[in-house]
């Protein structure tokens, strides 16, 4: 079937581009959905802005550095108490937000001085924090303040500090994804190979696209860790600043989230020649295979089956007893868009059931030639999603659970379908083989809740 | 004794007590009947903040973008404005209140968003001739004020561009300010118990909403556009919050006749009272008994744990100001000690606010009240032992000071996400007292078991 303008769409047309539904014997590049293009105006599309790209998804899990947000302080405030990515110094990244509290005088005469002073009284009142990221907001996009200049001031006065600048407005790109870019490509610019680091093993990596999210980086961290492989810059789950400064250094780049992080390691290809590698570490038999191929990349296959047969035989028991269980449950995953190749086939493969409906709010074209070539037939693949549409999806496909955020879910709650955290997780981690373990669990006891079944009953009636 | 009043010593911000203008004016909005607002600026204005009250209330909200771009921000974004109300209309055939509220962005590139609605008047009335459809231009930029002033400002903007003079309705307008739907739960029973007929700003008790067997249920506000039209027609306004909803009600009785009484913020025993009093002042309604029998329950309640547990524990507040001004009165009235007030926002009307010179009275120790106050300046005094405190009040976006220095904190005000059904809880009203005095206690309780604290205490009190 080609492309699908469902019927709350009728009066935006456009739409039609971004919904596909597949059918058999189509060659998928004739409907590949439009994406990454500009939102329609009013559609409450669920779509964020490119500083939170920018700040909340990759910089702000750094945790050892200060996110200094140059704006009114909203854009501050929205970014903390948010996330859930942990950290082994006691969650620095997540307690504390800053401002520069931009108020209508800097809008006027400029925010440069009231920039400077935040800064300088943010390593005052912090004496052991020497990092720092700016970031950015409309407002000070829009006035042209010179976060740079400010930033190397700073660091030419306080002498042990290092600033990294994104320049993320709001209003840049069309969604999330912009402010991934701009930070990608001007870290590399500009902090990649400022740093030596310490290389400890022959078997060197960075690990790419991958933000911690309740405990993710560990269960990765504790793999490479038993293979013998040093990982130089995790970009950016646990990571410190300037670990993230000496990724030149490695001899692979292992990359999982590819949206968000594929840009950096291009350029780590072209400008210092390591290889990309893409894995999933979703996902049971995906770990396995990504383990495999980096224990083939650097001729460590033997100590990788070991760990492989090891972790089979702890968590393999587990999956089997929920694929039981979760067999033939059909499952709808509207996140940011990578996760819907991630987890299309992992749990139709691991657990038997079936992705009906997918949607994302930020993925490019590259993410849907991924997902519809891993996806089923007779699903629905959307672009840029927007609430009615959800509500015309699910009458279509009726899914038992669906992956989303926590508001759609509240939403979704009162049709009395479970959701699951697909952005944050319910009790994750849910990466690598205890992960996807996890993960099988949490959807068990979602689309085994008796309250769903009670909220059917109508105490009024029989 | 004093009540020292001062303004944070630094510029920037670590760690924010309240969010931005555009923020409050979202929350007053979606307290609306067939309301969607729309947030003309870029998307994370509105999608973060719909996160938030997903945070609070466990529910859905529907805001709309206007989805600024790039290009919006150079040629200008009203064309953006324009199609999203076009959109949202042709989408949403019950939609009848779209609040056009303004962002940084674009307040900077000076969108005329009133000359937009004028000329939208027009084409509606064209293009939608049977719709009743209201537009309202909700100016909340967020390099000024807060999101407390935010909901202010859109409070006035709806009255103003709404209400208007007809049939006296016999109606009491309460205009509620920034509370939980278990405060209008509270609001309606005691007016229900005065017999007193009253258009409530805004109705949000019904955004606690249930799961039904037929699936039809989703959580939005209860205030009609007639009931915001019909508040010029009221015999009298109660504004509860000096800063949330007062300059609406000082609208109503500067150009509409409509007699206006601001606050007491009804928390505590005195404040409701005086709020039950201008309820009767204001209708001829006597009081009943029923109110002063839950005024007996709880000063009965709160006066088995106030010289008991209560006495000389030092208390810190944060939160809207008005909210941290009454519980900082209701402390006294159990004899807990308030010593740290933080206000977080820009007005310097707080060091004005007669409240405060009240507060000075009334204490026999040392007071501080900081405004413009960031939630560093309470981890600060903390941590350099600048203050100490038993107990802190405030918000969840706090919690991370009470966890890490071991001090019980009760969750009070917006947003309370790290506690489950606090939304549900009035904190006004006598009930509100009593679950107010009742939480710290049990607070105070849970945190003596887990630090064996004298837990054996807690036997025959």
């Amino acid at each position: 079937m080609p492309l699908q303008l469902f019927k709350c769409d009728e009066v935006i047309p456009e739409r039609k581009k971004h919904c596909y539904i597949k059918m058999p014997g189509e060659d998928i590049s004739d409907y590949l959905p439009s994406s990454n293009v500009e939102t329609i105006p009013g559609t409450l599309s669920e779509r964020g802005c490119s500083y939170c790209g920018a700040k909340l998804v990759i910089g702000g899990v750094l945790k050892d550095t200060i996110q200094m947000i140059h704006g009114p302080v909203g854009c501050a405030y929205d970014t903390w108490h948010t996330k859930r990515y942990t950290s082994d110094n006691d969650n620095f990244q997540l307690k504390y937000v800053w401002s520069s509290d931009l108020k209508e005088g800097h809008i006027v005469f400029g925010g440069e001085k009231q920039l400077k002073k935040s800064i300088v009284e943010a390593f005052a009142e912090m004496p052991h924090i020497k990092r720092m990221y700016i970031y950015t907001t409309c407002g000070t996009a829009l006035i042209g303040d010179d976060p740079k200049a400010v930033a190397r001031d700073v660091e030419k006065e306080l002498g042990d500090v290092d600033i990294f600048v994104v320049e993320c407005p709001g209003f840049a790109g069309v969604s999330q994804s912009k402010g991934h870019h701009v930070l990608n490509i001007a870290w590399m610019n500009e902090k990649v190979g400022t740093v030596e680091p310490e290389i400890t093993s022959d078997y060197t990596i960075n690990f790419i696209g991958d933000y911690n999210i309740q405990g993710d980086t560990f269960v990765l961290e504790k793999y490479f860790k038993r293979l013998g492989i040093q990982i130089v810059g995790h970009f950016t789950g646990n990571a410190t600043y300037d670990q993230c400064r000496s990724m030149h250094r490695a001899k692979l780049s292992v990359v999982n989230c590819s949206r968000s992080a594929g840009y950096i390691a291009n350029e780590l290809k072209k400008k210092y020649g390591i290889p990309r590698l893409d894995i999933d570490t979703w996902g049971f038999d995906y770990t396995m295979a990504g383990l495999r191929k980096v224990g083939i990349f650097f001729g460590i296959e033997d100590k990788v089956e070991e760990l492989v047969a090891e972790e089979m035989a702890k968590y393999k028991p587990k999956i089997e007893w929920y694929k039981e269980r979760l067999q033939g449950k059909k499952m709808a995953i509207w996140t940011g868009g990578p996760r819907l190749w991630h987890w299309t086939k992992a749990v139709e493969d691991d657990l038997g059931m079936e992705v009906v409906a997918m949607s994302s709010k930020f993925g490019h074209q590259e993410d849907f030639e991924k997902v519809i070539s891993r996806g089923r037939e007779g699903t629905i693949y959307i672009d840029d999603g927007n609430e009615l549409e959800f509500f015309e999806v699910l009458d279509m496909v009726k899914p038992d659970v669906i992956f989303t955020g926590p508001r759609v879910g509240e939403l979704v709650k009162k049709l009395h379908i479970p959701y699951i955290n697909g952005h944050a997780y319910h009790n994750g981690p849910y990466m690598g083989f205890e992960g996807f373990a996890n993960m099988a669990r949490d959807m068990y006891n979602a689309t085994n809740s008796p309250l769903m079944k009670l909220a059917a009953n109508d105490i009024r009636v029989g | 004794m004093t009540c020292m009043v001062k303004q944070k010593d630094r510029t920037g911000i670590i760690n924010p007590m309240y969010n931005c203008q555009p923020a409050g004016a979202q929350y007053a909005c979606i307290g609306i009947t067939d309301c969607i607002p729309l947030v003309h600026g870029g998307q994370g204005c509105s999608m973060f903040v719909r996160l938030l009250f997903a945070q609070h209330f466990k529910e859905n909200f529907d805001i709309a973008s206007s989805s600024i771009h790039e290009s919006a921000a150079v040629f200008g974004g009203l064309v953006r404005a324009e199609d999203a109300v076009d959109t949202m209309l042709k989408r949403y055939p019950d939609l009848k209140v779209i609040p056009i509220i303004t962002t940084c962005s674009t307040e900077i590139i000076g969108d005329d968003i009133d000359g937009l609605v004028g000329k939208m008047r027009r084409s509606i009335k064209k293009n939608f001739p049977d719709r009743e459809v209201h537009l309202i231009p909700v100016h909340t930029p967020s390099f000024k004020g807060s999101h407390v002033s935010g909901y202010n400002e859109a409070m006035t903007a709806l009255v103003t561009t709404l209400a208007k003079k007809g049939k006296p309705n016999g109606k009491l307008n309460l205009i509620t300010g920034w509370v939980n739907p278990g405060d209008v739960t509270e609001f309606k029973y005691i007016l229900k118990e005065m017999g007193v007929e009253a258009n409530v700003l805004m109705d949000t008790e019904s955004f606690d909403s249930p799961t039904m067997p037929g699936k039809d249920a989703f959580s939005f506000g209860s205030t009609t556009v007639e009931d915001i039209i019909d508040s010029a027609n009221a015999v009298g306004t109660i504004a509860l919050n000096r800063y949330e909803g007062a300059a609406a009600a000082e609208y109503l009785r500067d150009e509409l006749e409509v007699p206006a009484v601001i606050g007491p913020t009804p928390i505590g025993i005195s404040n409701t009272d005086k709020f039950i009093k201008n309820i009767s002042l204001m209708t001829g309604k006597a009081v009943p008994d029923s109110l002063a029998i839950e005024r007996g329950k709880a000063i009965d309640a709160l006066a088995d744990l106030a010289h008991m547990f209560f006495a000389d524990k030092r208390v810190a507040i944060f939160g809207n100001p008005d909210l941290v001004i009454a519980l900082a009165e209701f402390c006294l009235e159990v004899e807990l000690k308030p010593v740290l007030l933080l206000l977080g926002d820009d007005n310097k009307a707080y060091q004005k606010d007669p409240r405060l010179k009240q507060l000075e009275k009334n204490i026999d120790f040392d007071m501080e009240v900081i405004w413009n106050a960031d939630l560093w300046v309470l981890e600060k005094k903390i941590k350099d032992k600048e203050i100490e405190v038993d107990l802190i009040m405030g918000h969840s976006k706090g919690r991370y000071v009470a966890i890490d220095n071991k001090i019980p904190m009760v969750r009070v005000g917006f947003p309370t996400f790290d506690r489950a059904g606090i939304y549900r809880q009035p904190v006004v009203g006598y009930r509100g007292a009593v679950y107010l005095g009742e939480t710290i206690a049990n607070t105070l309780f849970a945190d003596m078991e887990f630090k064996k604290d004298r837990e054996w205490i807690l036997n025959t009190w």
